[in-house]
């Protein structure tokens, strides 16, 4: 049946005339609809009711015929109708009866018949796409960053966001996720101010790299809220009484940790300087008058936005254990008092609100901050090097149903990829048993260095985690033939020749190195840091291994990290070694590093490392269109670099700048063909740009190359579901590459 | 009973209105902020088994089962649009619909329990949509609200009345018959995030709001509230009323406990359940069974009780 006799009543009609347009209803099917059969056609039909008569079925009627929709022409022509207020009476009056024979009378007129199906034919709706994006970097890095944040709080499971080049957060998803904690703030926080739920979120937003420079939703209207809008304005002058509170809880929180609080003073003028937060306040200015134009609509009152990165900390207040113990308000209040940046294992406080009087408001606070300093040494304590050990027994407890997020979990620590591959190899007997000893030493020695890394604080990831059955073990000369692969550009047959060498020669630095970029571009930076790291262990002063960390920690969102390599590239290097002070400070500030580096570019405009590096801090501090530049003057010194061409696609796609950044991407490939990492970015930078079927060719042929790039696997399946695929979803899971190429060849 | 655990924060939970042992489950990734969604279809028995799941790209926020379908879902999704799933069909062809008219995130779904053909929209973009599952657009919206809307419900005797209720602090009576809606309820002073008619007296009307209290309407004199409700910690989130006892309630809490209530006594307050470790944000009485209850929470557990047993117990 078509929608034509849905609306109209069609033949059936128990109104006589009724499928003529003397029907309003008819009517406006006519106009809706036309006479188009094909659009009659294409309608598709939902399944009858004959299968709904269940015993289980409470309600006599369901094969009642279904009434036209009254009411529903009030949609196109809204007359006022004296008839309908009969309700309101009805509602009003104090007699029942003639309420509900009010009632019977509306409901008689039109009895259309249902008549049951005519065929599945096809679904004539386009598929409307989702709005938000969800492709690509922010939905995967926030994802892996929210729940990795979650289960550091617990247990101690070793943190590991994706691999992906860089992150940004479209501004739809930015808007998204402020409107969307906005609004839940709101429900939290009721008893709050206005100024306080955008203290809440803003400090959540802010530790997650999204800038004040979006609108939220605004708060319930009706509350005045032109004179808010002007109450903000005036706030953002100066700073609020709620800076005061987000320095408490941060100073609290910082002397739980064994550092003298004195340092704590100092880096905060350090960070802040005189005329730190007017800097930034133009640069959001800047910021806002860009996206102004890029959305061509208002984006009033940022310095409102703007006061709002102030912290706040009542969720401690409430002494119930159970909240006490909410993943999700851990999550809020963590967030809100900027740990967001968790570094080395370590809550890395950044400093966020602007200067108050905070030493008067600690006094007065100290009680609620003592709770914070409680859950700190808690949460320190459950970093315990058996931590993961009742974790992982605790969720095997509970995943029984869920087994694919159990797997996820897990392949996180890579415990469960090491003991398969132990299992498995014992069982079919593929190695010997020197060999199976090898593994369990291995494995133990996983354990060991697991539980010394925890301790040290040293990382938050895991160990280098090598690949079973590796026909290069044995090999004479692995490493030549490793550098030979990489040459050729088969990266993934590098990376088994190249773990071979290091297995054989684990002091070799240029093995680990090599093997680090090789899973770099082979698009995965969780095993690239873990070699890299290997070779910075071997030989702590080598340049490139140097330079590769700081990339790979940009990369993770790892500021901290990043900066400590970029640093000490800049040390280590005979060159520049002299401008930097010589003792390096113990906490290293974006500032500082970044004016260094701009002075070494001025020492020595012609090196395209110092550009390079430089292109990297600006992608920390997400100035994209600096690191742009950067990035731009470095490969007309280098422009066969491909890694650079990379990061140039990258950053572009970073600064919304899609398009060019496809044209980047395609030169890194021109110089590197089996450049997995462009592929993947290429296929993210469509997928960006809502080309999803283009983006669907570029991942799998990224996957053809290397089948264990995980995300992207997760990539390419998001895609086939936005670009209606879901008929490929299946070959995706299972992931048959045969299948897919086919299918989406390039 | 026993428990289920999703991959995602639960969001919300329903009773299929045909069979007494199936129940949908609405998540999203990321407690709803930023993420995926998916829709479990559960069998209960002995153990609860999932027997159908769908994905989406966005959180779902709510569902509700079709009245005239026994096999027919239509799910909330935060990314604004409405879809509708047809069970006895494979995952590949579904979802049969998409509906996307809302800007904003939609909150909460209602099917029409009288006429049985149509649903209702409620979302963030301010509006209440209706729609049939026949027609590929809305047949009419809802434009009063000055904030979020987050739900809506057909009152169960009247097929074209149903109640809204909104974070600009009112509940709103409206008739699809009439332009506009026929009586504005200032229920609270804070936000209103969940409403619900009795089903046995079609002019008694329950809102649920972030003041932590529960109000009791009659909407025949709605200058003072039948009854308060009060006992819970923090915003009460969803609201229910009971399809066995006309004066029984259910409802759930960002202080994370399902509680039960009797407006009509003055211990109003007759079962507290805190089996939850997180927000409890979804909760549903079935139809088949007396005191039979369901919750979910953003704990992501999905628990099946009867009223007087502990929701935990194996």
């Amino acid at each position: 049946m078509a929608m034509r006799e849905l609306v109209s009543g069609g033949a059936a009609c128990a109104v006589p005339g009724s499928s003529s347009s003397s029907n309003p209803l008819g009517a406006l099917a006519n106009a809706l609809i036309g006479s188009s059969s094909k659009t009659q056609e294409r309608l598709r039909e939902i399944p009858t009711a004959t299968a709904t008569t269940s015993d289980g079925n409470l309600y006599a009627g369901v094969e009642e015929p279904f009434a036209s929709l009254p009411g529903s022409e009030l949609e196109h022509t809204l007359r006022p109708n004296m008839q309908g207020s009969e309700f309101l009476q009805g509602f009003r009056s104090v007699d029942q009866g003639r309420f509900s024979d009010a009632w019977d009378e509306i409901q008689r007129p039109q009895v259309p018949h249902y008549q049951g199906r005519d065929g599945l034919t096809n679904f004539p709706l386009e598929q409307p796409l989702p709005q938000q994006n969800f492709d690509g970097p922010p939905q995967r890095v926030l994802s892996n960053f929210l729940h990795s944040f979650l289960h550091s709080s617990q247990g101690g499971i070793p943190f590991r966001p994706t691999s992906l080049p860089v992150l940004g957060l479209s501004e739809g998803d930015k808007q998204c996720i402020r409107d969307r904690s906005s609004i839940m703030a709101r429900h939290l926080f009721a008893d709050k101010s206005e100024e306080f739920i955008h203290g809440q979120v803003n400090a959540l937003l802010s530790s997650l790299d999204i800038d004040n420079d979006i609108r939220a939703r605004g708060p319930i209207p009706g509350r005045y809220p032109e004179l808010e809008e002007y109450w903000n304005e005036s706030q953002g002058m100066k700073p609020g009484p709620l800076g005061a509170d987000g320095w408490i809880s941060e100073f609290t929180q910082h002397r739980a940790a064994p550092d003298d609080p004195n340092m704590w003073v100092q880096s905060f003028e350090r960070q802040h300087g005189a005329n730190g937060w007017a800097s930034e306040f133009e640069h959001e200015q800047s910021q806002l008058a860009s996206i102004d134009q890029m959305r061509g609509s208002s984006m009033p009152n940022l310095a409102a936005m703007e006061q709002t990165r102030l912290l706040a900390h009542t969720l401690a207040q409430n002494n119930d254990p159970k909240f006490q113990n909410s993943k999700f308000l851990q999550f809020v209040s963590k967030m809100s008092r900027g740990e967001m940046t968790i570094e080395d294992n370590q809550f890395k406080p950044v400093a966020l609100s602007a200067p108050g009087d905070w030493a008067t408001e600690y006094d007065q606070q100290y009680g609620g901050g003592q709770s914070w300093a409680d859950q700190f040494a808690n949460e320190q304590l459950s970093h315990g090097p058996h931590g993961w050990a009742n974790e992982f027994a605790a969720e095997r407890e509970q995943h029984g149903v869920a087994e694919d997020e159990w797997a996820n979990e897990f392949s996180k620590l890579n415990v469960n990829d090491w003991s398969e591959e132990f299992e498995r190899q014992v069982a079919d007997g593929t190695l010997g048993d020197a060999s199976a000893d090898n593994w369990a030493n291995a494995y133990d020695e996983y354990l060991n260095e697991q539980a010394v890394l925890k301790q040290k604080s040293e990382t938050s990831r895991g160990l280098y985690e090598f690949s079973d059955l590796n026909p290069y073990v044995g090999h004479p000369n692995p490493l030549k033939e490793g550098q030979e692969l990489f040459r050729k550009g088969l990266l993934s047959e590098a990376v088994l020749a190249l773990e071979a060498e290091v297995l054989k020669n684990p002091e070799n630095s240029e093995g680990w190195r090599l093997l680090g970029i090789a899973h770099a571009e082979n698009d995965d930076d969780q095993q690239a840091i873990a070699a890299m790291m290997r070779a910075q262990e071997v030989d702590p002063t080598n340049l490139e291994v140097l330079l590769a960390l700081g990339v790979s920690h940009t990369n993770e969102l790892e500021q901290a990290a990043a900066l400590k390599y970029l640093y000490s590239w800049l040390r280590h290097h005979p060159k520049y070694g002299t401008i930097t002070p010589p003792d390096q400070p113990e906490n290293l500030y974006y500032a500082d590093v970044a004016r260094i580096f701009n002075d070494a570019a001025k020492l020595s405009p012609d090196d395209a490392d110092v550009h390079i590096v430089l292109g990297v801090l600006y992608n920390l501090s997400r100035e994209y269109d600096k690191a742009i530049e950067a990035f731009q003057t470095a490969l007309k010194l280098k422009p066969r670099d491909y890694s650079l061409w990379n990061k140039l696609g990258a950053t572009q796609a970073n600064s919304v700048q899609s398009a060019d950044a496809i044209l980047a991407y395609q030169q890194a490939l021109d110089l590197k063909p089996n450049y997995v990492r462009a592929w993947a970015n290429m296929g993210i930078s469509y997928a960006n740009q809502g080309m999803y079927e283009d983006s669907i060719r570029y991942y799998v042929r990224a996957l053809a190359m290397n089948p264990k790039a995980d995300n992207a696997w997760q990539y390419l399946r998001i895609s086939l579901s936005c670009a209606s695929r879901n008929d490929m979803l299946e070959a995706c899971d299972s992931r048959n590459l045969d299948i897919l190429q086919k299918e989406f060849p390039l | 009973m026993p428990v289920f655990k999703a991959p995602f924060n639960g969001y919300s939970v329903k009773f299929s209105p045909f069979y007494e042992n199936q129940l949908a489950v609405a998540t999203a990734q990321n407690f709803g902020i930023l993420g995926n969604g998916r829709v479990h279809v559960l069998q209960l028995g002995p153990a609860i088994t999932e027997r159908a799941s769908f994905d989406t790209a966005d959180g779902v926020y709510d569902l509700c089962w079709s009245e005239s379908h026994d096999s027919l879902i239509v799910a909330a999704v935060a990314d604004g649009s409405l879809k509708i799933y047809d069970l006895s069909l494979p995952p590949a062809s579904n979802p049969i619909r998409s509906l996307h008219e809302h800007a904003r995130e939609c909150h909460g779904v209602d099917f029409n329990t009288v006429r049985k053909d149509s649903f209702l929209s409620a979302s963030w973009d301010d509006t209440v949509k209706l729609w049939t599952v026949d027609r590929p657009a809305s047949v009419r919206t809802f434009k009063e609200h000055a904030y979020c809307v987050y739900s809506a419900a057909w009152n169960p005797r009247h097929a074209d009345v149903f109640a809204s209720a909104s974070g600009d602090c009112t509940a709103r009576i409206w008739d699809v018959r009439e332009p506009g809606s026929t009586m504005i309820l200032p229920a609270h002073e804070f936000e209103i995030l969940s409403c619900d008619w009795n089903k046995y007296d079609d002019c008694i009307i329950a809102t649920a709001s972030v003041d932590k209290s529960i109000k009791v309407w009659d909407v025949r004199n709605y200058r003072v509230p039948v009854a308060v409700l009060n006992g819970h910690g923090y915003a009460v989130r969803k609201v229910k009323f009971s399809p066995h006892r006309g004066s029984l309630m259910a409802s759930c809490s960002y202080d994370m406990t399902v509680c039960l209530w009797d407006y009509m006594v003055e211990d109003a307050l007759i079962g507290r359940y805190d089996h939850h470790t997180e927000f409890a944000v979804g909760v549903d009485m079935s139809v088949f069974v007396d005191g039979l209850l369901a919750s979910t929470g953003w704990d992501e557990l999905v628990y099946v009780w009867q009223h007087g047993t502990d929701p935990r117990a194996p």
